[in-house]
């Protein structure tokens, strides 16, 4: 017995090295000089653009506001940055703000109350007024009525066309409408028979994320962005949902589309159509100069079907916000909010954040704004994805959207594009799917 | 002395038992009473669901899919990986120079980034690679990762060229240790080349055989990073592995309940497989008296 206190207490002694390596964060946070300093933690995007945006408005802020501290750091991120989140609300040590949201994720944060409703702080309507983005947060609202995300980037997902080989085809720019997409994938067919109107592998595979960048653009195309899930209920438009199938059923018959892996196949040539957002351009830009926008390649938002106006095309929107969590103190979230409100009230910080991630700020006046329209004459690639900002629809914000898109991708889409079913058996199949999910 | 050399042993021993209770005891618990809730990791409540998500796991298709694809994955990876490694081993222990440089060379890949050696392979099968291009020159069109057949065979390839090494190490010391005389001896008796091989050297090397064997079957139940990164676990769950089970649904439809569920199902059929496998080798050592 003695024997195993003495082993005990030794076992005590070597843990207390051990624990002291935790917490780290608290002592520092319980260790500040002064006491009436707010203090909290900020996470950004996993990438050093965006730590190095942050952490510089930190700075700025803190130079102003002496009794506020931030502790700019990146989100862990493996395996994911949603599941870093995760894993920091399950032990208790969620940072009071952070960006990287997807509409998506704060459905199911939201669902479990770890994040807060923004509309709820003081100055809510001001920072939204002020940022000019009324219109880009109107699609943001959740099923319940609260704004969870302030969204800080919006791509409207778009297509880019070769337009060198549009114009060997006999075109002068992107087709608009289903019809003229197929007649441009026949004609390249005709005179090209080894290259594709499309290189997609995803449109084989359930992948959930997949659906985004296929079915969610070309569906809110033909729908006007209609809601797909309210609340609980499958409230997609069906009649556009069928054209949208029909469109790739369509593509498959023709043999338009390369479903399996290729190495840059837009950028070498091997397709002529690709989805495509703002982030690919520094990629170009490094690896494929050749590649010259109005010269080379041309960008367009997503065909509609043939009844359907091109101008009212609609697409989706790959946008990511910041949320605060409920996890922060009162305090710590009111100082959160207030940081934000200071860095959305200056255009100049939006730019600064275009400039330096490319990514455009979800601003209902980016295309028109002075602030930005100097960057946008020199970037004109970026130009079109500013002027529909508004045209982009976020993600679906349903608790079970992973499982929702997975179940497009098995019961509608990939049995398309794999000649398994015709689109209003898939359709039907896939809503049964769905509504089981929604149960 | 005796008592003093104990509580040395002990003092010794406590960082690793510390460690062990932390890391190991305390998640393996709670990951037990997580697998009877419905837990979601970020909801501050949840309720306590019984037997549920292991009815649910044992009636789900892509459970089913992880575990057959589990043992189709040994049926390719073990014999490719005991065979390659077997002839490193021989092959290095047959120079007469450099083979501490060759065994190092030959254990690289194992030390090599599973996601980078997955896009290093996807870039190699992709469609308009060079390598593919010159199968079609000869009318040959193969969609690698497109096929339920070819796709885990790659995956077990990979994985192959990976630990190739690393196994051909363990047998190279089993090689080394065998002592001389043994083959004197052999020679005595008239053992030579292929006799020798297969009455000496493949019985002297049972023991690294066994510890091989059980290391690749064990290895199996583990995949995750290249089904992830090069084929998202299909053409049509074909390359579904738990390990993407457990983490689609803990970390990707937030079921962490049922995750954890799922990874203790893992851990039974892990230990099961193993322990079965462990008994086939001792009964098969035992038959030929290698043991």
């Amino acid at each position: 017995m003695k024997r195993l206190k003495k082993f005990f207490a030794v076992f005590l002694v070597l843990l207390i090295p051990l624990t002291g390596c935790q917490g780290g964060d608290d002592e520092a946070a319980s260790d500040t000089e002064n006491e009436n300093v707010v203090e909290f933690e900020f996470w950004s995007a996993p990438n050093p653009t965006q730590e190095a945006f942050w952490k510089s408005m930190a700075d700025e802020y803190m130079k102003e506001n002496t009794d506020v501290k931030i502790n700019v750091s990146p989100m862990p991120e493996s395996p994911s940055s949603e599941a870093g989140i995760q894993a920091a609300i399950a032990s208790g040590s969620a940072p009071a703000v952070s960006e990287n949201i997807s509409r998506g994720f704060a459905a199911q944060l939201a669902g479990s109350e770890a994040i807060v409703p923004l509309e709820e702080f003081e100055g809510y309507d001001e920072l939204i007024g002020n940022r000019n983005m009324e219109g880009s947060i109107a699609g943001w609202e959740f099923a319940d009525g609260h704004q969870y995300v302030l969204p800080i980037y919006s791509n409207a997902m778009l297509f880019a066309w070769r337009l060198d080989i549009l114009n060997e085809l006999g075109y002068s720019e992107p087709p608009k409408t289903y019809s003229e997409v197929i007649e441009v994938g026949q004609k390249l067919k005709e005179k090209y028979p080894d290259k594709f109107l499309w290189a997609r592998a995803d449109l084989v595979q359930p992948t959930w994320w997949a659906r985004w960048f296929d079915f969610f653009m070309l569906y809110n195309a033909a729908s006007g962005g209609a809601n797909f899930t309210s609340g609980s209920d499958f409230v997609a438009d069906r009649d556009a949902g069928i054209k949208t199938l029909n469109f790739f059923n369509d593509l498959n018959e023709n043999e338009l589309v390369l479903t399996r892996e290729a190495t840059d196949p837009f950028e070498t040539g091997m397709s002529i159509m690709m989805d495509i957002g703002p982030w690919t351009f520094p990629y170009w830009a490094e690896k494929f100069p050749d590649l010259v926008y109005g010269e080379t390649f041309a960008l367009s938002m997503p065909p509609v079907p043939d009844d359907v106006d091109p101008a009212d095309s609609k697409t989706f929107a790959d946008t990511k916000g910041l949320v605060i969590y409920s996890q922060a103190s009162e305090e710590q979230q009111k100082a959160a909010f207030d940081f934000l409100t200071w860095v959305y009230s200056n255009p100049e910080n939006d730019l600064t954040w275009f400039e330096k991630t490319n990514l455009p700020p979800a601003r209902d006046d980016l295309s028109t704004n002075d602030a930005f329209v100097s960057y946008l004459e020199e970037n004109p690639q970026l130009n079109i994805f500013a002027e529909n900002i508004p045209n982009g629809t976020p993600a679906i914000d349903n608790e079970k959207f992973v499982e929702i898109q997975e179940e497009i991708g098995k019961e509608a889409l990939n049995p398309i594009m794999k000649g398994e079913k015709d689109p209003e058996e898939a359709w039907d199949d896939m809503v049964d799917a769905i509504s089981g999910v929604l149960k | 002395m005796n008592k003093r050399n104990e509580k040395l042993g002990w003092l010794f021993a406590s960082p690793y038992l510390i460690y062990t209770l932390i890391f190991f005891l305390f998640p393996l618990l709670w990951a037990a009473y997580l697998a009877f809730t419905n837990w979601n990791t970020i909801a501050p409540e949840y309720d306590f669901v019984g037997l549920e998500n292991f009815f649910n796991a044992f009636s789900s298709e892509t459970v089913k899919a992880a575990f057959f694809v589990t043992y189709k994955f040994m049926l390719m990876f073990v014999p490719i990986v005991i065979i390659g490694s077997l002839f490193l081993a021989f092959l290095i222990h047959s120079l007469p120079k450099f083979k501490g440089l060759f065994s190092v060379g030959f254990f690289l890949p194992y030390l090599a980034s599973g996601v980078a050696s997955a896009i290093v392979v996807n870039g190699v099968l992709s469609y308009n690679s060079p390598f593919n291009e010159q199968l079609r020159s000869i009318g040959l069109d193969v969609d690698w990762l497109g096929s339920p057949i070819l796709a885990p065979l790659i995956i077990a390839l990979m994985m192959a060229w990976k630990f190739v090494g690393y196994y051909a190490l363990l047998f190279l010391s089993g090689l080394e240790s065998i002592p001389k005389e043994i083959y004197e001896a052999a020679e005595i008796d008239g053992a030579v080349g292929w006799k020798r091989f297969w009455h000496v050297t493949i019985p002297m090397l049972y023991p690294s055989f066994y510890t091989v064997t059980i290391l690749a079957v064990g290895l199996m139940f583990g995949i995750f990073t290249e089904p992830y990164v090069l084929t998202g676990g299909g053409p049509e769950y074909a390359t579904h592995t738990w390990q993407l089970e457990i983490y689609n649904q803990a970390f990707e439809k937030l079921n962490a309940g049922y995750g954890t569920a799922v990874a203790i199902i893992n851990s039974i059929v892990t230990f099961l497989s193993i322990y079965i496998f462990k008994k086939v080798l001792e009964k098969w050592g035992a038959k030929h008296g290698w043991e």
